[in-house]
């Protein structure tokens, strides 16, 4: 069922909203202690949420996701509910205000069900990271959900919640997506405001939708976008409503395949991808090659603009002024050396010495400085591949879901496998993963779509007309 | 001394806006601990910067009052250190690409000091050491104060250019609306980069720096320290350590704070989270023209449209409310150097003797100038105009009733004078007898006993006229 079709069951009462939020905590309770997307289940919030929203519905002022049940990734404040990051750094964190994106969809009267899992404070692939252990993959729970929003997207394949709110900073929205078999939408960076999204990397971090189709991020990202005085990166164009263009003739578009991407692939993926490629040209579109050359340098330029923004937005948890605080440290070197020695993870510890080191005064020029000129590079190139096309086609990962710790003694894999999704981020664009296909295993296989930056509606439309072809299949839970 | 010490600084300044530099907390001084302080100043995880565009326009000014170029495009970058005073571990200053650059003014002895950079940042709270329960304690209400952070270039060689460019520069800030450069209260600081090399060389010694120097005195006090103190390890052959240092005060010494090995590597890098300030040159012209009057542009109103004698202007000027209380004065008794004359006589050594402020002054600039309407215009005498605001400090009033109340108000009629001053020589025989016969100074005597005589009111100068012709 779609967004707009549960809108309009609750709309006509065919389902309370009560009902409805009590169905999905039911759900949970029994699905997701081996699943483990919650961090934290909101029982009672919900149900309170739940009966505001049907009042709302009864006096007929019902906006778009009034009722709809939803979950939040844990890096999203929420007032009066911790927001971990799956950290032991804030195992016990309470914020004391909502993120905007939060703010906007508690404005609409949503049903928040919880707060869901996630690589320590949104660094991974795998979810595995999380201070709570892994989520697992409704498709096979011996697999990883991907990353780091496995939880978000591990809660929709599930059906743990309609929608879910993530976070995406270098693929962090769409690969999860791919590896659970739904739809994850990463809008343009400036799309929606990063306030209340406790910070990973700064100028890639950007909230994100997963859901069970195009149409249904779109949905909500009609709520939760929009300029924000709070955050002064979000623009201030006025989108309207993302799905507006779904349903139209995307015949005439152009399709970019930049080669670049399928040449480390597994073969299913690769030979997935290309048949939707396939799917667009028979629809009538028109198929370019194209490239970007710069991808052999985009996970390296990743890992150092993401690594340094990450160790100086991390330095602030000290245990000096809320979260995790040692009990040993005799001065405020020694408590603020035990305190992050005790409350960080390995990954973590490992992103925030490769970042200072790429920092440091002898090292700058040649580890951030040139990251940032790829930056530029890989920006120049987009916009070159965006004069001969509309929207560009690549697979979201080049693998599909692996086994729980098959990769947690190879960073240099895990990183790689980023390296279909970061150079989004780099460039600030949106782009939208869905399933195009199981590999023999029955894994899903995911496909991304990029548009030009602020044309979410473009990929959307491509995105919705493919998966109106495609025949999902359902996890087996 | 052999050594010719080389100096730069680097000024602090809170500005004086309503709320910090990137939250909506009110920026003030004092106040109880933590009392303004937000999910924002104070750090809290999601929390993004929201810059102040009234911060941003006041480092503008701050450049147009010492002859900067104000930038088209400036932006911040993080300054990266732990300390339990900086709440998100990070200083969000301008480190690449600062809103003002290459300015000057010039000091004593018409020696031209060069700007490097005016850039905006962030302050940091304040740790409050409780040593009889041993903790410390972090109040983050100065979190988030708007400074900026002006930087010269070497080109300092004297104390006194340094005093005279700190002066100017309060004053300058002061006027300019930017900091109320109050140092003592810390809302102006100065750090001094000091070295010494060999007169006639022109190659700089090591350098060390004293930081947060709160008054132009210890300035001076702490710059003699160190250059006594860089020469004596000199003269012994010894290096000079590359370092900082904090002066102490009551001490009157030096005392390092940290060498140049301890020193942190800042790891500078682009805030991710403010977009850069971009002007437009209409942009950057409106603010210059919004600019208030400077101390150097009044100093040449009163010295050539006044005729103010410049000694005299620079007094005035000193203190920016001293001088706003003349001009207010002034623009409605335009007695340009009466007025001059009065506030930097008997106020100025009223405020003095009372340790007042001339903010602190019951009159007004309205009662200033109805004296010296009186006083010019032989209503009262300019004897009388002291009394008159020596009661104004005692008790207040309006200058006219005082006057009238205590019989300042000058009889101006002569009918009846001539009987009092022949009845005067008389009486004074003996005196006038000297007098004529080329004691002058007995004039003044005589001139005395004859006021004396016509009473409380009497106009002198038209005593003085009376008895002159009747002595000649």
């Amino acid at each position: 069922m779609t967004l707009t079709e549960l809108r309009k069951k609750l709309d006509s009462h065919e389902i309370g909203a009560v009902e409805l939020a009590q169905d999905y905590l039911k759900k949970i309770k029994e699905r997701d202690a081996v699943i483990n997307s919650y961090i934290t289940v909101c029982e009672e919030e919900a149900i309170e949420m739940a009966k505001k929203a049907q009042g709302v519905i009864d006096r007929g002022e019902a906006k778009p996701l009034t009722g709809i049940p939803v979950s939040v990734k844990d890096n999203i404040c929420t007032d009066g509910i911790r927001t971990t990051c799956a950290s032991r750094m804030l195992e016990d964190f309470v914020p004391v205000y909502d993120a905007t994106a939060v703010a906007k969809l508690k404005a609409e009267n949503y049903v928040m069900l919880g707060k869901t899992n996630m690589d320590e404070f949104a660094m991974g692939g795998s979810s595995q990271t999380s201070y709570f252990g892994g989520p697992t993959n409704p498709y096979n729970t011996d697999c990883v959900t991907g990353g780091s929003s496995g939880g978000a997207a591990a809660s929709v394949a599930a059906g743990l919640c309609a929608a879910a709110l993530g976070s995406d900073t270098g693929g962090s929205v769409r690969q999860p997506s791919a590896f659970c078999g739904v739809t994850g939408l990463k809008p343009t960076y400036g799309t929606v405001s990063r306030w209340g999204l406790i910070a990973f990397a700064s100028s890639l971090d950007q909230i994100g939708v997963v859901a069970n189709s195009a149409e249904d991020t779109a949905y909500v990202l009609n709520t939760i976008y929009g300029y924000d005085e709070n955050d002064a990166t979000t623009s201030q164009k006025s989108m309207g409503d993302y799905t507006s263009m779904v349903g139209e003739d995307i015949s005439k578009l152009k399709i970019g395949v930049p080669k670049e991407f399928f040449e480390g692939t597994d073969d299913e993926v690769r030979e997935a991808v290309l048949k939707a490629a396939d799917y667009y040209k028979h629809l009538g579109c028109e198929i370019v090659e194209c490239s970007l050359p710069s991808l052999k340098y985009a996970v390296a330029a990743y890992y150092l603009i993401s690594s340094a923004e990450a160790a100086s937005n991390l330095s602030r948890f000290d245990g000096i002024k809320y979260g995790y605080r040692s009990n040993v440290g005799e001065d405020y070197n020694e408590l603020i050396k035990n305190t992050r020695r005790e409350g960080f993870g390995n990954e973590v510890k490992h992103r925030i010495m490769l970042g200072n080191y790429a920092l440091c005064s002898g090292y700058y020029d040649a580890y951030y400085n040139n990251a940032r000129r790829i930056r530029t590079q890989i920006r120049n190139e987009y916009s070159a591949i965006f004069e001969k096309c509309d929207v560009i086609l690549t697979p979201t990962a080049p693998t599909t879901a692996y086994k729980i710790g098959e990769q947690e003694n190879d960073p240099v894999k895990m990183y790689t496998a980023d390296i279909c999704t970061v150079t989004v981020n780099i460039a600030g664009l949106p782009a939208i993963s869905t399933t195009c296909g199981y590999d023999k295993n029955g894994m899903p296989i995911g496909m991304s779509l990029t548009g030009k930056a602020f044309d979410e509606k473009t990929i959307v439309a491509v995105c919705d007309k493919f998966e109106k072809d495609f025949d999902r299949k359902e996890c087996a839970l | 001394m052999r050594y010719q010490p080389v100096m730069g600084l680097e000024i602090h300044c809170e500005m004086l806006t309503n709320s910090k530099v990137f939250c909506s907390c009110q920026n003030e001084f004092g106040g109880g601990e933590n009392t303004r302080v937000c999910p924002r100043c104070s750090g809290m995880p999601g929390t993004l910067p929201l810059l102040n565009k009234g911060a941003v326009k006041l480092a503008a000014k701050a450049g147009f009052a010492t002859n900067c170029t104000v930038n088209n495009y400036s932006a911040f970058d993080r300054k990266n250190y732990f300390y339990p005073d900086l709440p998100k571990a990070y200083q969000i200053t301008q480190f690449e690409s600062p809103i003002c650059t290459d300015g000057y003014i010039d000091v004593v002895g018409g020696k031209r000091i060069r700007i490097n950079r005016i850039h905006i940042e962030e302050d940091a709270g304040k740790l409050v050491h409780d040593d009889y329960e041993g903790v410390s304690m972090a109040d983050y209400n100065r979190c988030g104060v708007p400074l900026i952070e002006i930087v010269t270039e070497p080109d300092f060689r004297s104390v006194e250019e340094v005093q005279d460019f700190v002066t100017q520069i309060a004053q300058r800030m002061k006027y300019a609306g930017v900091c109320d450069a109050r140092m003592e209260q810390g809302s102006l600081r100065v750090d001094v980069n000091i070295s010494l090399m060999p007169i006639g060389s022109d190659k700089f010694g090591t350098r060390t720096e004293i930081k947060n120097l709160n008054s132009v005195k210890s300035i001076g006090r702490a710059i003699e320290y160190e250059i006594k103190r860089q020469a004596d390890i000199l003269d012994d052959g010894g290096e000079v350590v590359q370092e900082t240092r904090r002066y102490n005060d009551s001490q009157d010494n030096t005392k390092s704070l940290r060498s140049k090995v301890e020193a942190h590597d800042y790891r500078y890098f682009p805030e991710p989270d403010i977009p850069p300030v971009v002007f437009t040159d209409e942009e950057i012209e409106e603010i210059r023209k919004e600019m208030p009057e400077l101390p150097q542009e009044r100093f040449l109103r009163y010295t050539e449209g006044y005729k103010i004698p410049q000694e005299d202007a620079k007094l005035i000027i000193a203190q920016k409310e001293f001088s706003d209380f003349y001009d207010e004065a002034v623009k409605i008794t335009p007695e340009y150097k009466l007025i001059a004359n009065l506030m930097l006589g008997e106020i100025s050594h009223q405020l003095n003797d009372r340790e007042m402020d001339i903010t602190a002054v019951t009159f007004t600039p309205a009662n200033m100038a109805k004296i010296a309407e009186m006083a010019a215009g032989g209503v009262v005498s300019k004897g009388s105009a002291k009394d008159i605001i020596i009661i104004m400090f005692d008790k207040g009033g309006e200058p006219e009733a005082i006057a009238k109340d205590n019989g300042f108000i000058m009889d101006n009629d002569t009918s009846g004078l001539d009987e009092i001053i022949d009845k005067v020589l008389i009486e004074q025989a003996d005196a006038v007898e000297k007098y004529k016969n080329g004691n002058d100074k007995l004039f003044g005597f005589i001139m005395g006993q004859a006021i004396k005589a016509a009473g409380k009111g009497a106009n002198p100068a038209l005593i003085k006229e009376a008895l002159a012709s009747k002595l000649k």
